[in-house]
């Protein structure tokens, strides 16, 4: 009785076996041509070709994230404001001391600016609000501010947002983004800042 | 009470000249004279009473007269013309205060050493007008010597922060009496007085953008005066009319402009790309004094008050701005950046000559008192912005504000 069930056991074990050998080969056919490919292909290709497959995933990742943004801009103009800032979405232009043109940098952060303003925050109005630093005297430096507002406001219009979406305030030196009295302050505080207002 | 005056005048040289054999500079013995003040007889009150709302700021205002120097009597010592002769007193100031109701009556009686009554005068007034009396008293006293009224009675308008937003505030000449007269709750700056001391234009951020407010004295009546501009900024009152002359701004573009304190009539003085800022009236109102930043730095022109005849009149400072003309309009103050730093600079318009009244820190936007002897200013020497106002002569210098942070001084243009 043991003998014959050792012996069934057996064939079910090789009858088995057979069979998962049988399966088997049908299964690596496909994985042995690729390795075959991959094989002869790293020495002509080299290293170019990772680079296209993964800025490629780059790209489909931002196309696929970019709806949801959409979706969940927040609806609190404030946290909007701050949401839009830290994404770079609007971004304030910087000016020199008792200048009030716009400075290549100044121009690429209004060019950002725009480009978001025509697109997903098309429906947004703006301010932008003219500061300066405290070096002036308080009644030229509300004159300046109202110079470096317009002026931002005139290159997102001609950058193609509708001039009439936008309103401008000058605070002069009264709003100071930095209370410090030192180069680092000053630099922050001259600045065209832009103010998501509402729809 | 002219005849009183003649009197007095006539007296004049003969006190100067018994004053050159004293230790007294004898260029100031023909301006000062010296007055002893005793404490005020007085029935149905007390001393503590009077004390500080009356005798305090009376003495004060009369030892900062630049006409008095109070000569301190003994203690404990009865008034005799020995007494005064002894402490070089030319003149007795008595003061007899006494209740009718809820009225205190004050009376003044000025002497001089022969004793003959050279100024008298009775006021009335409750409690809380003691002070007000006071200053009306020194101011009349002033008046009665040189023909004109001191500046007691008269009133700066400030902006202060000191309640959470900064707001328009008002003092007496000596810091007292500080109160709001705005309440917007929301950025209010740059109050400026009408020439009948009634009103104050100012600029106002309450609606999200810089609007022109006209408001009376006593914070009632306000009108937001509708320019079609922007900015708003540095608005003040003609001395001769209803017009109000500010800095207006059409995309960006700041120029000096007109238009009468109901907004019509609106004018365009400046016309250039550059920045123009700060207008003020010569006290004649026909011209006009403004910054400009047409050369570069922001500096100091005058032109006529319909925008023709524009002359440069700074050219010390690498920034200059908030000038004002001196009352008689032969001078005008202006701040001035000297080594980095801001100060008050005096100019005689007459011959371009200037003089900076050197102080700590950062000193800005100076205004004349009426009688012109005074400048009040802002500083931040104390790390804070606060109000100060100094004689001429750059003596005599006092902080007026203390809570919070004060700028924007504007002195009232008339002394009562």
């Amino acid at each position: 009785m043991k003998k014959t069930m050792k012996a069934f056991a057996w064939t079910v074990c090789v009858v088995v076996l057979g069979m998962f050998a049988m399966a088997c080969p049908k299964k690596p056919k496909p994985v042995t041509p690729e390795k075959i490919v991959t094989d002869t292909a790293p020495p002509v290709v080299a290293t170019p070709p990772p680079p296209p497959v993964e800025t490629k995933v780059e790209n489909s990742d931002f196309v696929q994230e970019k709806p949801v943004q959409a979706e969940t801009l927040p609806a609190d103009i404030e946290e909007l404001n701050r949401y839009a800032q830290s994404h770079g979405y609007i971004q304030d232009a910087y000016f020199e001391y008792n200048e009030a043109g716009l400075s290549a940098d100044a121009q690429s952060a209004l060019t950002s600016s725009a480009n978001w303003l025509k697109g997903d925050g098309k429906a947004y109005s703006l301010l932008v609000e003219g500061h300066c630093d405290e070096r002036g005297t308080e009644q030229y430096n509300l004159a300046l501010g109202d110079k470096r507002a317009n002026t931002a406001k005139e290159y997102l219009a001609t950058l193609g947002v509708d001039g009439s979406r936008i309103r401008t305030v000058s605070y002069g030196e009264e709003r100071p983004f930095d209370p410090g009295h030192d180069d680092s302050a000053w630099s922050k505080n001259r600045r065209a800042h832009l103010v998501i207002v509402g729809k | 009470m002219r005849k009183l005056l003649l009197l007095l005048f006539a007296a004049l040289p003969l006190w100067a000249q018994t004053q050159i054999t004293t230790t007294m500079d004898p260029t100031k013995a023909t301006s000062v004279l010296r007055i002893a003040i005793p404490q005020p007889e007085f029935t149905g009150t007390t001393f503590e009473t009077i004390n500080s709302p009356l005798f305090k700021p009376l003495t004060r205002d009369i030892a900062m007269s630049g006409i008095f120097a109070i000569a301190p009597l003994p203690p404990n010592v009865p008034i005799t013309p020995e007494v005064l002769q002894r402490i070089n007193a030319q003149l007795l100031l008595k003061l007899a205060i006494r209740m009718e109701g809820e009225d205190f009556v004050v009376e003044a009686r000025v002497t001089d050493t022969t004793g003959q009554t050279q100024f008298g005068k009775r006021y009335r007034g409750p409690l809380a007008a003691l002070t007000r009396l006071a200053h009306m008293l020194a101011s009349d006293l002033v008046r009665s010597l040189n023909g004109r009224p001191g500046p007691f009675l008269s009133q700066i308008g400030f902006a202060s922060d000191r309640d959470g937003h900064w707001e328009i505030w008002l003092m007496d000449w000596d810091g007292g009496n500080q109160r709001a007269i705005t309440h917007h709750g929301a950025l209010s700056i740059l109050p400026s007085w009408s020439p009948d001391n009634e009103r104050m234009v100012y600029t106002s951020f309450a609606r999200g953008t810089s609007d022109m407010y006209v408001i009376n004295r006593r914070g009632g009546g306000r009108i937001r005066v509708a320019t079609g501009l922007q900015l708003n900024t540095s608005a003040t009152f003609s001395p001769v009319s209803n017009d109000i002359a500010f800095v207006g701004s059409i995309n960006g573009n700041p120029d000096i402009y007109v238009i009468k304190d109901d907004g019509s009539n609106r004018r365009r003085l400046t016309n250039s790309s550059t920045i123009e800022s700060t207008p003020e009236w010569s006290p004649n109102g026909r011209q006009i004094s403004f910054t400009s930043g047409r050369t570069g730095s922001p500096q100091i022109y005058v032109m006529d008050a319909e925008g023709a005849n524009v002359r440069r009149i700074s050219f010390d400072g690498d920034w200059n701005d908030d000038a004002t003309f001196s009352p008689d309009g032969e001078q005008i103050a202006y701040t001035s950046r000297v080594n980095g730093r801001f100060q008050i600079r005096i100019a005689n318009l007459s011959n371009g000559e200037s003089r900076i009244l050197a102080g700590e820190g950062s000193n800005e936007q100076p205004t004349w008192s009426p009688d012109g002897k005074w400048l009040a200013f802002q500083s931040n020497r104390s790390g804070k912005w606060q109000i100060y106002r100094i004689r001429l002569d750059g003596t005599d210098i006092e902080q007026l504000t203390f809570t919070g942070e004060n700028k924007d001084p504007d002195w009232s243009k008339k002394s009562d």
